[in-house]
């Protein structure tokens, strides 16, 4: 694998303005059994702060904040606290806190918008 | 005075004579012993010439059985000498056996990498995989770029 290829593609994918980026960075990027990967794809699809990104990686378990990587899901907790506008963001925590089926979800997201609370 | 019979008298004769004889033998005797060289045999000394035919057949009986026993090593020698370029050169049979292997393994080695330099596209491009340049290609090609760079990565 060439990193600084995966790199700019995931980059490009984060910065392009078609939808279907988020599609292909939920589908190769967030599946991607490398640590690495996921890490540049949850920057990508933060920074893109729309809501199908951000529910990609705030409500789906095993992703984004959810990682079972603790670094992955450090580094995207890192970039939601980065957010300029962070209104998207508190607004489906909020949601996952009330509504999401898993508890283990709930608890991540209510620590999460806790600390975003705390910084902004 | 006793009258002495003729029988009685040539007894004594007789035993005189031995005694006699028997002193004289005793005095050689000593005399043949004091010679270090020589023994008596039947009165006469013998010298020590007379023992060297049969210290010559006892030589030769040695030097025949050291010869025999040099001819024995020697045997023994070169039966290991023999063994011994055996293993020598069925070492350098495997050693031979193994370095051809290895000729060949590298041979294919090596033709497999040019096969593979030949099948890669040679690009030289340094711009082709900038954010800025990507950006603006078509998802679908970005989605198939990535796929093909992590492909890479699931099959190492």
């Amino acid at each position: 694998m060439n990193n600084r290829r995966v790199k700019n593609i995931i980059e490009a994918l984060g910065k392009h303005k078609d939808e279907e980026s988020i599609k292909i960075l939920n589908e190769l990027g967030t599946n991607c059994p490398i640590d690495e990967v996921r890490e540049m794809t949850s920057k990508a699809l933060i920074r893109k702060n729309t809501h199908e990104a951000l529910e990609i990686m705030i409500v789906n378990k095993g992703k984004g904040i959810n990682d079972l990587s603790a670094r992955v899901a450090m580094c995207a907790i890192n970039e939601l606290l980065a957010l300029k506008d962070k209104q998207e963001a508190l607004k489906i925590l909020e949601d996952t806190i009330n509504m999401h089926s898993e508890k283990e979800v709930q608890d991540t997201a209510r620590s999460v918008k806790a600390l975003m609370s705390f910084s902004s | 005075m006793q009258k002495i019979s003729p029988l009685r008298s040539s007894i004594e004769a007789f035993n005189k004579f031995k005694a006699l004889r028997a002193n004289k033998a005793q005095k050689e005797e000593k005399a043949a012993q004091t010679n270090p060289f020589g023994i008596t045999f039947k009165g006469t000394v013998i010298q020590m010439d007379v023992f060297e035919k049969t210290n010559k057949s006892e030589e030769n009986k040695n030097h025949l059985n050291s010869l025999k026993e040099k001819m024995q090593n020697t045997g023994k020698l070169l039966a290991s000498a023999w063994v011994g370029t055996i293993n020598k050169f069925s070492s350098l049979k495997a050693n031979a056996i193994a370095f051809g292997n290895k000729i060949k393994d590298n041979t294919i080695a090596t033709a497999k990498k040019i096969q593979e330099i030949g099948n890669t596209k040679i690009e030289i491009n340094p711009f082709k995989y900038s954010v800025a340049r990507l950006q603006n290609q078509p998802v679908s090609e970005l989605r198939t770029m990535l796929s093909n760079e992590l492909q890479g990565v699931s099959n190492e």
